[in-house]
């Protein structure tokens, strides 16, 4: 199988290329400050790049992974909009990957929960958590108070432990990032902005699509977590 | 061949058009789901977009009898729009394209209602003036050649489709308001109120803001009741004006660049008393087939004729614009 994985949730323009032999190649756009997202202008760039690097032609991709988000809005649809048409014309499979997932998995073999933490603006985050394979917090669009006590709830020592403090939930992402100030306090163990931790990475989008099941191109759709305003407004 | 795609508002579009203008299919996935938001919502069009893409693409190459291997070039519809609805064109017709290794055409979506008029059976080639008139846009245009033209003139305030939608609302009608307040006309009196057609503004420039204005007063004075009454004879006389000052225009474009030919685009050409209006002018008229008129994407791939296309791998980094740009 060689998987080409997408990621557009996040402003960084994010493409993976798994091959067949197992290697990973990567490229990625991770705007400046103050440059906006270049998921529009620079993803087919990045996925030619990631493809004449890896010795690969496009037709000889067998599965396209897109990341779902949540994230923004627009970024998702760009994103998968484009893995869709790629697939549509190349007859490859289509798998959907969380990005959340994604990111948490590149803190994979942590034994201690590992959050993904997405800034989600209007001041607050996507949110979840896992211990090892097991979802412990179901995806979700929360202030960060409140995901500052879920990661309290998960940070204290289980009653049975004999008092043995568990270690603390490793907090990942840029919403970790943003909020800082308030997740630390909880108890939360977040690693320095600049560690790669913090970004969604492509080999981790392709890898959880190699294990996904592949769906009808229906199924791959934004998982948006929030209605769109005029739908929220509606009584 | 071309295929075509087109997400400017809220109808999901794509099309198979061949060189000459004859058009294999043209499919229009209209989302219906903004009527009860009384408008087009963005980021419902956008989500709806993504949603129906590539089944209305799948459609149209069905409908033709074709597969992307017949294509030779893609065209999409770059802007003017909403920014979030015609992403999901572009980059879907960007990927198509990239993945086959095909020249992309974008598309000014402007120049797609004038090229319209080009698709056959009905080809109808410039010289002529044309009057594009929908819920997005309002403008009149001097068409020398094919594949550009010149704006003479464009609405000020409210497009004329919108002007439809919000005297209907006024009226207590839904949305969309044109086909409501149209059929409601029939029963009305055109002379009853005489409401403005921004005759003074001089120019080629539509507004419809006195318009609106005149209708909301006009409710007020007769009286919750008294206006209930005579709701026809409010939306015949304001339907006339939309159409007298669409006309006035018209009349003043004609006379300003000598043409003697004119040809009709977007939703509003589709309101009865307009075309009516237009026939009666001294000049050989042109009104495409309705689904021709409002957006659709076969006119997106009729524009692709005149536009260079971009080949592979130059139209990676194209991004969709929400207003200008185009050559306008
Ligand atoms: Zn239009």
């Amino acid at each position: 199988m060689i998987v080409l994985g997408l990621d557009t949730a996040t402003p960084a323009t994010v493409v993976g290329l798994l091959r067949a032999d197992g290697v990973a190649f990567e490229g990625r756009h991770d705007p400046a400050a103050g440059e906006r997202p270049g998921h529009a202008t620079r993803l087919l760039g990045l996925v030619d790049e990631v493809l004449a690097s890896a010795g690969v032609r496009l037709d000889e991709v067998t599965r396209i992974a897109a990341g779902v988000g949540p994230g923004s809005f627009t970024g998702l649809r760009i994103g998968i909009a484009t893995a869709r048409g790629l697939a549509q014309a190349t007859g490859a499979e289509l798998v959907g990957v969380s990005t959340l997932r994604a990111l948490a998995v590149g803190a994979a073999g942590q034994d201690r929960p590992v959050a993904a933490i997405l800034d989600a603006r209007r001041g607050e985050v996507f949110a979840a958590a896992w211990i090892g394979d097991t979802e412990v917090m179901s995806p979700a669009a929360v202030a960060p108070e409140t995901l500052a006590e879920a990661l309290d709830a998960l940070a204290r020592p289980a009653p049975r432990s004999g008092g043995a403090s568990a270690p603390p939930p490793l907090a990942i992402g840029d919403g970790a990032l943003r909020f800082r100030d308030e997740l630390e306090p909880a108890g939360a163990d977040i690693p320095p902005d600049d560690d790669p931790l913090h970004r969604v990475a492509g080999r981790h989008v392709c890898h959880l699509g190699a294990r996904a099941e592949p769906a009808g191109t229906d199924a791959v759709v934004p998982d948006y977590l929030r209605l769109p305003d005029a739908e929220a407004r509606k009584p | 061949m071309i295929v075509a795609l087109e997400t400017s508002c809220d109808d999901t579009c794509a099309a198979v058009v061949e060189r000459d203008g004859t058009i294999r299919s043209n499919v229009i996935s209209s989302q219906g789901v903004h009527d009860r938001y009384g408008g087009v919502v963005p980021e419902v069009a956008s989500r709806h977009h993504l949603e129906l893409v590539n089944d209305v693409v799948d459609d149209a190459l069905r409908q033709a009898g074709a597969t992307l291997d017949d294509a030779d070039t893609i065209a999409v519809t770059r802007g003017p729009g909403l920014v979030g609805a015609l992403l999901v064109g572009l980059q879907t017709a960007k990927a198509l394209a990239a993945a086959r290794r095909l020249p992309l055409a974008p598309v000014d979506h402007l120049l797609g209602h004038v090229a319209a008029t080009e698709l056959r059976p009905q080809a109808f080639a410039p010289p002529f003036l044309c009057l594009v008139a929908s819920g997005g846009h309002t403008f009149l245009a001097d068409v020398r050649d094919p594949g550009r033209f010149e704006v003479l003139g464009s609405t000020l305030d409210d497009a004329a489709g919108e002007a439809f939608d919000k005297g209907a609302r006024m009226l207590g009608l839904g949305y969309p308001g044109g086909p409501a307040l149209q059929r409601l006309a029939q029963s009305g009196d055109e002379r009853a109120f005489d409401f403005p057609t921004a005759k003074g503004v001089a120019g080629l420039d539509f507004s419809f803001a006195g318009l609106k204005t005149a209708l909301l007063y006009a409710i007020r004075d007769l009286g919750e009741d008294e206006a209930a009454a005579r709701r026809a004879d409010l939306a015949a006389s304001y339907q006339r004006a939309i159409v007298e000052a669409l006309a006035h225009r018209v009349e003043r474009g004609l006379e300003a660049t000598g043409h003697t030919r004119l040809a009709l685009g977007g939703g509003v050409a589709a309101n009865g008393p307009l075309r009516e209006r237009m026939s009666q002018l001294p000049v050989e008229l042109a009104i495409p087939p309705i689904e021709l008129c409002t957006d659709n994407a076969a006119m997106i791939a009729a524009a692709a004729r005149h536009v260079a296309p971009l080949p592979y791998p130059e139209y990676f980094g194209l991004d969709a614009y929400a207003t200008g740009e185009g050559g306008l």
